[in-house]
């Protein structure tokens, strides 16, 4: 079984502590014992579901239904209170292009800064070095620092380090949401020639255009519960229903 | 011991993130690591005017070195402090400042306090080598004890990151921690013997004798403070030429190595919950 499995989320729940006030300060915390007052809001129940090697998996919901933290549980950025979340393969999350980035430092100085930070060796990164300065296509920029970068160009170099990592599982937030036209065909190239390869790469995406044409699987998550998953078509479908059908939505 | 497995291979990425606060330090500044010289110099400056000039701080000449230059005395001790107090300083605020990074991408977080350590460290190479040809120059017979004097600086760079991963965790539950440091450093220094020989201290401690009828002097409570035995040990190296009591690189030792252990289950503990808390 493990074998088709790429990632096993198993029975996640994760809560998030709503402070009614928080006082973080020792003063606070001496005087009344307590740092803060707070309750438990749970932005994720009991999800379990597989994602199949191989795959190209969608996250869908509305606003605010989780995605983004079980996205940032399967990046382990968050550990999940309850269940626990198993990768088989390398993992690497591309929840922000371009952070830890240090804007006096030039491209190629970056390129290495943050290709050990997406857990790439200095080996790895010398090797791809080409690869990821043609990809962003700021050649020209390279030894700048990238303070002086358009916003574009910060992005596109960004993303072509955390898709030159070569991970087995790629975690990607909406940032296809940047670039130009042109940029943004390199970058959905980029995910077929990883799928090709045998990768598997987990979206979230508010645009049901880009998961229909991107992903084969996809979960619909609506206010931290698990709705659907399966076949991307047929959850895209039972989402698209719920908007337009019922008012509780 | 997978803990340290881990930190382990994450070397690379500590070197990476050194070298980008070192580079980062100085970009854009006409003088560049020279700066690192201006603050010990400028306090040299200072407290040789004050203590030395005005004050006249009893000075003993270095035993069996010869020296007797308040300025270089006061060197030994101030270069090790500046850099145990840099790393405190900038180790606890390394975690809120890179809050951004530690929300988007996984990566073991104990590397951000650490790669402060290493950059620091750099700096202070820089101080005590300038420092090593001056006392040279002056006079002093230090390279024999180049050797043990790596090992004391290991000892002070360990026991400088374990305070550091105490407090960096401190302070993204509390962000008073930074304000309350400063004072404390203030305070600290002025407890350490650093622009007074220690020997002032064992006189008055030896006048007073012990303590509300106990056996215990002033002397045992100020030896409570491990910046006094590692600046005791750097002045024996540096200034006296001298071996160092044994006891003395004990004490260092067992200092060092409980900071760092308790540093290090401290951040552990902690260190899965902080995308959530910062």
């Amino acid at each position: 079984m493990t074998d088709d499995v790429a990632v096993r989320v198993d029975h996640v729940s994760k809560s998030f502590r709503l402070y009614h006030e928080r006082n973080q300060t020792i003063k606070s915390a001496i005087m009344r014992g307590r740092t803060s007052v707070h309750e438990d809001f749970w932005a994720l129940k009991d999800v379990t579901f597989d994602v199949p090697r191989g795959s190209t998996f969608g996250l869908i919901g509305s606003n605010g239904s989780g995605k983004s933290t079980l996205l940032k549980c399967l990046a382990n950025i968050y550990f999940p209170n309850k269940g626990t979340i198993e990768h088989f393969g390398k993992i690497a999350a591309m929840l922000e292009v371009g952070s830890g980035f240090h804007t006096e430092l030039s491209g190629r100085e970056n390129i290495f800064l943050n290709g050990s930070i997406l857990g790439m060796s200095k080996k790895e990164i010398a090797s791809k070095y080409d690869e990821i300065v043609a990809f962003s296509g700021v050649e020209q920029f390279i030894d700048q620092p990238v303070k002086n970068y358009s916003s574009g160009m910060y992005v596109r170099l960004g993303f072509a380090i955390a898709i030159n990592v070569d991970p087995d599982i790629l975690v990607v937030d909406e940032v296809l949401a940047v670039g130009d036209a042109e940029f943004q065909a390199k970058c959905f190239t980029k995910f077929r020639d990883l799928r090709a390869a045998g990768k598997t790469v987990i979206l979230v995406s508010h645009s049901m255009a880009t998961v229909k044409e991107m992903c084969d699987q996809a979960a619909w998550i609506n206010h931290g519960e698990l709705m659907t998953v399966g076949p991307a078509a047929d959850t895209i479908q039972a989402y698209e229903k719920s908007l337009t059908g019922g008012p509780e939505g | 011991m997978r803990y340290l497995k881990e930190v382990f291979a994450a070397r690379e990425l500590l070197a990476n993130l050194t070298l980008r606060e070192i580079r980062g330090k100085y970009k854009r500044t006409v003088f560049g690591q020279l700066w690192s010289l201006a603050n010990p110099l400028a306090l040299t400056l200072i407290y040789t005017f004050v203590f030395g000039f005005i004050f006249r701080v009893p000075l003993e000449p270095g035993d069996p070195s010869g020296l007797k230059v308040f300025a270089l005395w006061l060197l030994c001790g101030l270069l090790p402090w500046t850099f145990f107090a840099n790393v405190v300083n900038l180790g606890l605020g390394s975690l809120v400042a890179n809050a951004n990074l530690i929300q988007k991408v996984y990566f073991t977080r104990v590397v951000l306090p650490l790669s402060i350590v290493g950059s620091s460290a750099y700096n202070w190479l820089f101080e005590m080598g300038v420092l090593l040809v001056v006392l040279t120059i002056a006079g002093a017979f230090v390279l024999p004890w180049i050797p043990l004097l790596i090992v004391i600086m290991i000892l002070l760079m360990v026991f400088a990151a374990g305070v550091a991963l105490m407090l960096s965790i401190a302070n993204v539950y509390f962000r008073d921690t930074q304000y309350f440091l400063s004072i404390v450093l203030q305070i600290w220094m002025y407890l350490t013997p650093i622009i007074y020989p220690l020997s002032l201290v064992e006189a008055e401690s030896d006048k007073l004798g012990g303590l509300f009828g106990t056996s215990i002097t002033v002397a045992d409570v100020y030896g409570l403070n491990p910046m006094v035995h590692f600046v005791n040990v750097f002045r024996q190296l540096l200034y006296d030429n001298r071996w160092p009591d044994l006891n003395e690189w004990l004490i260092c030792l067992a200092w060092a190595v409980g900071s760092l252990v308790l540093g290090l289950i401290v951040f552990r503990r902690n260190e899965k919950r902080l995308a959530e808390v910062l």
